[in-house]
């Protein structure tokens, strides 16, 4: 029997973290057709960028963009105009800077797997992984002062240095980390009762990555290799130890293989910055006003994350535009959902990690 | 049945709605129910039904996208029911105020009983506000509070547009 | 980054010779407002797996014209296009706007930005 149903998600559901709306066409239990609402969370910052605030206050508006990749904004903002003034930073404002977007990776990276655990059904592991995940957020508090919406950046360094005291903790902290994250890893990938909603559900090929422009872990899960850190000059991401991550699979399992290994590197790529910190400023001077235009990309929790600025000397920009990671991402994923069940939607939309706050502006 | 109110405060369930925050709070609010900070030990659960709720959690400064939802799951909580805003721009709009698709925090909608201030609000403020609020249930009865819509259209003061003399009470409308 | 100039008849063929999906990918397409009425329309690529190589075609127009989509080329190109057309008010074949404004926001917050002031 073909009967078509239609079923709505959203825009409030359990399992959504913020609202969006998706109209499934289901035959019997099989989607076949996806629609999207996207446009809940949308509060109109990309004018008030040019019309609102001068440029001097913006890192700290860009970064409510989105509370879980806050840093990535203010930070591409921050090197898209001293792109414009021609500003040379120093090597340890590089390292701290990169220490923060990596402590942010992982949070943002085990809120995600938690996420995906709990809308499979799996109420012990959420726990287990939101509790591990308590340190890094004790670690962000010690280093910036906040533990989410940190405004650490600033135009010219970084708003605080870091303590000898402190990179120590940094360094116990993520020690004790690591063999929990290999726990999660030997959990995710031997668990019975995961694989039944893991594997081969949600398959994204190679082919499909590649015509629908996929990015971050949902690309490199399907073995497209793409990641910003290694497309781009900005940060010295080479001298830490980063390496790509690739998985081949395509289905949530392969995505939260991607994301557990890429904790992994974190971790290292968080130790080599704190043992091996420059000595120099913290926070320099800058002079004039931002003029020409700049592009910058930078690799946030869920992809590429691209800002293009346009000034013409004055204290109002001419145009900030935002591009983000679930922006672009949003065709792929209603590609993914049609032919699967209903039932395994929820789990589904938790392994993309969609950020809507990002995608509304 | 003065018993049952009793069982409400020993166990409330929260309904959480994002009406346009940057998600800070959100995952703030998660992090409180997690192990560390362990919300549930105030038997709080956290629902997805309306209908089961007897706090209900908002975040954001209600964007024009969300302000139906927002009343409409407002209208969907039986009494008595309490409102807790969670951070800076829930309460007043925030960095957000301004701006054009926003309307600048959620009591222009509906009733707030406690307001957490903060961005993001740490999870430690966030269990305070609730605790308060678990007070504040005690003592509601069954009177239905009536929330705000918008009706009509935009009246201008010089160039800037105001919709607060637009709000009115459901049912009182005219 | 790499600026290549172009116009709205060539754009659809050129970026058609350009774009290999298993070299590039398409980030996005972006407006800016010029003061004068016009628009700048600028699509936006990246090499994958080589450093710091944007490739950027621009062209600037009026705001009455139809601009071609290049959805067919690029799926993903979609979001872009409802973007521009939500933001600016620009009409673009084939696409419908209705993303992110409700009945009542603001038309076209973007558009008329140069000139002080936007239409209510």
């Amino acid at each position: 029997m073909k009967k078509v149903i239609n079923i709505p998600l959203g825009s409030q559901h359990i399992s959504l973290l913020e609202p969006v709306r998706f109209q499934f066409k289901t035959h019997n239990e099989k989607i076949v057709e996806v629609g999207a609402d996207v446009g809940f969370v949308h509060r109109g910052i990309e004018r008030a960028c040019v019309t609102q605030f001068e440029w001097k206050k913006l890192p700290y508006v860009v970064a409510r963009v989105c509370g879980l990749c806050a840093i990535t904004h203010s930070l591409s903002f921050t090197l898209a105009v001293e792109k414009m003034l021609e500003f040379e930073s120093t090597r340890r404002i590089d390292y701290l800077r990169m220490l923060m977007v990596e402590l942010d990776r992982i949070h943002s990276h085990m809120l995600c797997l938690s996420h995906t655990a709990e809308n499979a059904g799996f109420e012990a592991m959420f726990m287990e992984v939101m509790a591990a995940r308590e340190p890094v957020m004790d670690l962000q508090e010690a280093i910036s002062g906040n533990r989410v919406q940190f405004d650490y950046i600033a135009i010219g360094g970084v708003h605080r240095d870091i303590s000898p005291e402190t990179a120590k903790e940094v360094v116990a902290t993520l020690d004790a980390l690591k063999p929990k994250i290999e726990r999660l890893l030997e959990e995710f990938s031997k668990n019975w009762s995961l694989s039944l909603k893991y594997r081969g559900v949600g398959m994204l090929t190679y082919e499909e990555a590649c015509i629908y422009n996929t990015l971050g872990p949902l690309a490199r899960a399907a073995g497209l290799r793409t990641d910003v850190r290694l497309e781009s000059s900005d940060l010295p991401y080479e001298e830490v130890g980063f390496e790509v991550v690739l998985e081949k699979g395509g289905d949530i399992h392969a995505r939260n293989m991607v994301r557990l290994y890429e904790i992994l590197n974190s971790i290292e790529m968080c130790k080599n910055i704190v043992q091996n910190l420059p000595e120099g400023e913290h926070l320099l001077k800058i002079k004039g006003k931002p003029k020409g235009e700049a592009i910058v990309r930078l690799e946030a929790p869920r992809g590429e994350l691209m800002y293009l600025v346009r000034g013409s000397g004055k204290n109002f920009l001419d145009r900030v535009r935002i591009k983000t990671p679930t922006f672009s991402g949003i065709p792929a994923m209603v590609e993914i959902f049609k032919g699967s069940e209903y039932a395994d939607a929820p789990a589904i939309l938790a392994s993309f990690d969609p950020c809507m706050s990002c995608t509304a502006k | 049945m003065k018993w049952l109110a009793q069982f409400r405060k020993k166990s409330p369930w929260i309904l959480h709605y994002n009406a346009g925050s940057c998600n800070g709070c959100d995952i703030e609010i998660l992090a409180a129910l997690s192990p560390r900070f362990d919300l549930e030990r105030f038997g709080i659960v956290n629902t997805g039904n309306p209908k089961q709720t007897d706090i209900f959690l908002v975040t954001g400064p209600v964007t024009f996208h969300s302000r139906e939802r927002l009343v409409e799951l407002y209208s969907q909580i039986p009494e008595p029911k309490v409102v807790v805003a969670v951070g800076a721009c829930t309460s007043t709009g925030g960095v957000f105020r301004g701006m054009y698709n926003v309307e600048d925090g959620i009591d222009r909608y509906i009733p707030v009983d406690v307001y957490v201030p903060g961005c993001a609000a740490s999870p430690q403020l966030i269990i305070d506000g609730i605790v308060q609020a678990l007070s504040i249930l005690e003592k509601k009865n069954k009177a239905i509070e009536k929330p705000f819509r918008l009706f009509g259209g935009i009246k201008r003061i010089g160039k800037k547009i105001s919709r607060l003399t637009m709000a009115k009470r459901i049912g009182e409308e005219k | 980054m790499k600026k290549i100039e172009t116009t709205l008849e060539r754009v659809v063929k050129t970026i058609e010779e350009f774009y290999d999906r298993y070299e590039w990918h398409f980030l996005t397409l972006n407006g800016i407002d010029l003061d004068d009425g016009k628009i700048e329309l600028q699509w936006i690529f990246a090499k994958y797996g080589a450093k710091d190589e944007t490739v950027v075609f621009y062209c600037i127009t009026d705001y009455e014209t139809e601009v071609p989509s290049i959805v067919k080329l690029i799926p993903s190109a979609i979001m872009g296009e409802r973007e521009v057309v939500d933001m600016f008010g620009l009409t673009i074949e084939g696409i419908e706007g209705k993303l992110y404004l409700s009945d009542d926001s603001l038309k076209t917050p973007l558009k008329t930005m140069g000139l002080g002031g936007c239409e209510v």
